[in-house]
């Protein structure tokens, strides 16, 4: 009885659309997280009689045929590339990325991993740095005497000095982007990392080739919309009932078929 | 044996094969483009045992698609597109064109436009579309023209099917009759094709199934009875 395998990948559909869902719930208050949704494909059909079979000698043929689906399959969990709104913290080291690109860090390995979460921080050495202790790619280190820091909306970051009027520039940030950021591999810690999916990535100076201006100050907010994420819940959890529901339906059909003898 | 058993035989079939397509709908109550299939039954006569009448019978004839148009949910994507109206997306897969409602498209590693599994998305012109690396906003119009910063760039091929459909996996349809360019659509950014499973229809159709299966089964049962009545009746004799 087939009708159970089916609706059996329906209940696992949607618990995976839960999973998802309780992810997005989970991370509405995590930096610049971006909400993931959960995409569904039909399995294939099994072929009863094929639509265009010849039914006669004049050349009539079978206009639909029949054709049974076997279920449902996750196609894709895939990343919604939202603007999370900005929240002003007023502290020198939050930069958020008002429009497309990420940071580079370095990962303690040496590769290079990719960050919307702007939360920087100073190490011993005075390194710019994420929560993790991760440096930024572009080896910006602040100077100990340094009073103030300045990031420009180009990524220009400038240092100011009691003894000193004019600020003197100790680097620039670059920002990065991908063709494909939805192809792009989450590592956790708001980290992602390039695929092949993804494309090489691409240094542009920010607010230049397509990718958003910094803004100090700011820290990118998480792109969950809660509203949406328990209309979806919702959703799934009937979904499941309906599928286990079929479940039950399928499983009466077998038993009055052995009550038969 | 009984025609009475093998009429009945062959509408449990086709109950189970209804029971199919109805949980096949309800697994796919939330596949973006997915659309309701109908299992349609038809009467085959076959001559009875006594010569001058003959038994229907039925079976499952063929199926049908709901065509009727899906919910459309608001994503913000920006290579989300619905096709509200009549026409599909033509996506080349290595086993040839193969039509789609599924918009839910984004970029590949070289900026072309291509589906959930990465078949290219093909363009009115029939090739496949690519996206500028540097294009910081898309926007896609009602009939499908894609510009990049204000700048033209192609048009999302939207086309209809000459002929019948064939479902294939991956909610694409092919058109063993080739297709050609649609006229009555808008093509919506930013928002899916929801499936168009009717969840309330599907639960409906499914207790009914079920039911006239029960009364199949019931119906077996006393026909059962009944020949094993007759046989002990004559055996009596």
């Amino acid at each position: 009885m087939k009708s159970l395998q089916i609706a059996a990948t329906g209940m696992a559909a949607q618990q995976l659309r839960v999973d998802v869902i309780s992810n997005n719930i989970a991370n509405m208050s995590t930096a610049a997280y971006r909400p993931r949704v959960a995409e569904f494909s039909d399995l294939m059909y099994q072929q009863y009689l094929t639509p265009g079979t010849i039914t006669s000698q004049v050349g009539t043929v079978v206009p639909a045929g029949i054709q049974i689906g076997t279920g449902v399959r996750p196609s894709t969990v895939s990343m919604e590339i939202t603007q999370g709104a900005l929240r002003e913290t007023g502290s020198e080291l939050d930069l958020a990325i008002d429009g497309a690109g990420f940071f580079e860090v370095t990962l303690p390995s040496g590769e290079s991993a990719y960050t919307r979460d702007g939360k920087f921080n100073r190490s011993v050495d005075g390194e710019m740095v994420t929560m993790d202790g991760y440096p930024l790619a572009d080896g910006i280190t602040i100077p100990a005497d340094a009073r103030a820091i300045s990031v420009s909306r180009d990524g220009e970051v400038v240092a100011y000095f009691n003894d000193q009027a004019a600020g003197q520039a100790i680097g620039a940030l670059q920002l990065v982007r991908f063709v494909n950021e939805k192809g792009l591999e989450a590592l956790g810690d708001n980290l992602f990392r390039e695929t092949a999916a993804s494309g090489t990535p691409a240094q542009v100076v920010a607010g230049t080739e397509g990718s958003g201006f910094i803004r100090q100050g700011f820290l990118e907010q998480s792109g969950v919309d809660v509203v949406k994420e328990i209309s979806d819940l919702i959703e799934a959890q009937r979904g499941y009932e309906l599928n286990s529901k079929v479940i039950t339906a399928s499983d009466e059909m077998l038993a009055a078929t052995t009550r038969l003898r | 044996m009984s025609n009475a058993i093998y009429a009945t035989l062959a509408r449990q079939h086709g109950l189970m094969q209804e029971m199919q397509v109805v949980s096949n709908n309800l697994a796919n109550s939330s596949t973006t483009g997915y659309k309701t299939d109908r299992a349609i039954f038809a009467e085959f006569l076959v001559g009875s045992d006594s010569g001058n009448t003959s038994l229907s019978m039925g079976s499952l004839a063929g199926h049908a698609f709901e065509m009727e148009q899906g919910g459309l949910k608001v994503t913000g994507g920006q290579f989300d597109v619905a096709v509200q109206g009549d026409g599909f997306f033509s996506i080349e897969t290595p086993q040839g064109p193969r039509l789609t409602r599924a918009g839910h498209f984004q970029l590949s590693a070289d900026g072309t436009l291509v589906d959930m599994i990465g078949n290219s998305v093909l363009g009115a012109g029939g090739g496949p579309i690519q996206i500028p690396v540097e294009a910081s906003q898309i926007s896609i119009s009602a009939d499908g023209t894609i510009s990049a910063d204000g700048e033209l760039i192609e048009q999302i091929g939207v086309v209809i099917p000459d002929g019948e459909l064939m479902r294939d996996s991956n909610t694409y349809f092919s058109a063993p009759g080739g297709f050609g360019n649609a006229t009555d659509f808008n093509v919506v950014q930013g928002a899916l094709e929801q499936s168009n499973v009717s969840p309330v229809l599907e639960v409906a159709r499914m207790i009914e199934v079920q039911r006239a299966y029960e009364a199949g089964q019931t119906l077996l049962e006393r026909e059962d009875q009944r020949i094993g009545q007759v046989i002990s009746t004559i055996r009596e004799r």
